[in-house]
């Protein structure tokens, strides 16, 4: 069922939007720098980029699916689905923010030493953040307030995720940091704190 | 309902309020470097948050009761405990902002323990704006349930997990190599005061909540 789930979600048309939408972003940061950036400005403007394309590719994820719930929802259970939406979500997060990083390095240079290590955040962090808007986006849909309302929500939820990842990467810009096992461990836990919390939760919100 | 009309407990609470707020001011404390006077403020702002802990606990508990068992009455306390508990979190932010311009100059400092406080107070402004945003009634108390859970959950990490994370440095007392209220309270002078004000605090905080209750109870049942 879940796999069923994963390949009838992968045929979709956005992929060109979402490769457009992180194309430009990255090129209007990399514009409004004239200068090189430092390693902490280069953090900085990556996670913020990183939050736009997320919400942009969480949004364009759960648009125009309606007709389609009801086909679903006779089908297969609520947590198998959320399974399969959070695994699909997240591994398209991550293959977005590949690119990402990759179009800002073409741009505005790469000052990363520990690749490794910075791997490691971006893979967990966005993670969380995939599944936290996945989330957020089922919430704000149930109750029809569009963009503004899972804007509003998801916000205050994912700043510690975004901290935490902040956090390790900037560690990361120094070839070799020390003192980030407590931090990469915190964002191990924040993902499994938000995938469980969303397995639990959302047959509630299912019920419609 | 009994126990939410009672009297007791909130006479009670009277009591020990007006002894913390007189002898907070007027007990001797031990005297510290840079605090000085300024630890009384352990009687309010400490106690701000722990009557904002219990009442989000309080409103957790009844919105997993709501989720597994739909009633109109656990979504009411649920509410109405995040209502009253948004205040109790302003009040605490504002008491500790009184506190951080007399002993470190500033109103609000960039420190994990303090954005982590008002991100969470941003969360569940966001749970009141969802709440808004629904009109069915059953909808509405079933998102927000969800929705109260996960900002239950990420409000622990920010207060009490974050700060307390190896690399995370924080000049908030307790967090960061700074001596925690523990080390303050153990005073004989201070814990005499402390222990009752908590009680009086929690208990004003149960009160308010109560009212909100019975109000919003009769205003839905007008409604129907």
């Amino acid at each position: 069922m879940q796999r069923e789930m994963r390949h009838e979600l992968r045929s979709r048309r956005s992929w060109l939007a979402i490769l457009l939408y992180i194309a430009s972003t990255v090129y209007i940061t990399y514009l409004a720098f004239q200068h090189d950036l430092d390693p902490v400005t280069w953090n900085a403007l990556f996670w913020i980029l990183i939050i736009f394309i997320s919400m942009f590719a969480a949004s364009g994820s759960f648009a125009g699916r309606e007709g389609e719930m009801l086909y679903i929802y006779t089908l297969v259970s609520p947590r198998k689905f959320i399974m399969a939406r959070l695994l699909y979500n997240g591994i398209f997060m991550l293959l977005v923010s590949i690119a990402a990083y990759i179009g800002y390095s073409f741009f505005a240079g790469n000052p990363v030493g520990n690749i490794v290590l910075f791997m490691a955040s971006m893979l967990l962090a966005v993670w969380g953040i995939s599944s936290l808007l996945t989330m957020a986006f089922a919430i704000s849909g149930k109750g029809g307030g569009g963009f503004t309302l899972m804007a509003v929500i998801s916000f205050p939820l994912l700043v510690p995720l975004l901290i935490t990842a902040q956090h390790v990467s900037s560690i990361s810009m120094q070839a070799g940091g020390d003192n980030y096992v407590g931090s990469l461990a915190a964002l191990f836990a924040l993902d499994a704190i938000i995938a469980a919390l969303c397995y639990l939760l959302f047959p509630y919100l299912w019920r419609d | 309902m009994k126990l939410l009309n009672a009297s007791w407990w909130k006479v009670l609470c009277v009591i020990f309020l007006m002894y913390t707020v007189i002898a907070g001011f007027l007990v001797e404390v031990p005297h510290l470097p840079i605090l000085h006077e300024t630890i009384r403020n352990l009687y309010f702002h400490v106690c701000m948050w722990f009557s904002m802990m219990f009442i989000f606990t309080v409103s957790l508990v009844y919105s997993i009761k709501y989720l597994m068992k739909p009633e109109e009455d656990s979504d009411i306390i649920a509410s109405e405990g995040v209502n009253t508990g948004i205040i109790f979190a302003l009040l605490g932010l504002i008491t500790g902002s009184l506190w951080a311009k007399y002993t470190w100059g500033a109103w609000w400092i960039n420190d994990p323990k303090l954005n982590g406080a008002a991100i969470t107070v941003l969360s569940y402004f966001a749970y009141v704006v969802l709440r808004s945003s629904i009109d069915d009634e059953q909808k509405k108390a079933r998102i927000s349930a969800v929705y109260n859970v996960f900002a239950y959950v990420m409000m622990l990490v920010f207060v009490m997990i974050y700060p307390r994370l190896s690399g995370v440095d924080s000049l908030h007392p307790g967090n960061g190599g700074n001596p925690g209220f523990n080390a303050y309270a153990l005073d004989y002078h201070m814990r005499i005061v402390f222990y009752p004000a908590v009680i009086g605090w929690v208990l004003l905080s149960a009160w308010i909540a109560s009212i909100n209750i019975r109000l919003e109870r009769i205003k839905r049942n007008n409604h129907n």
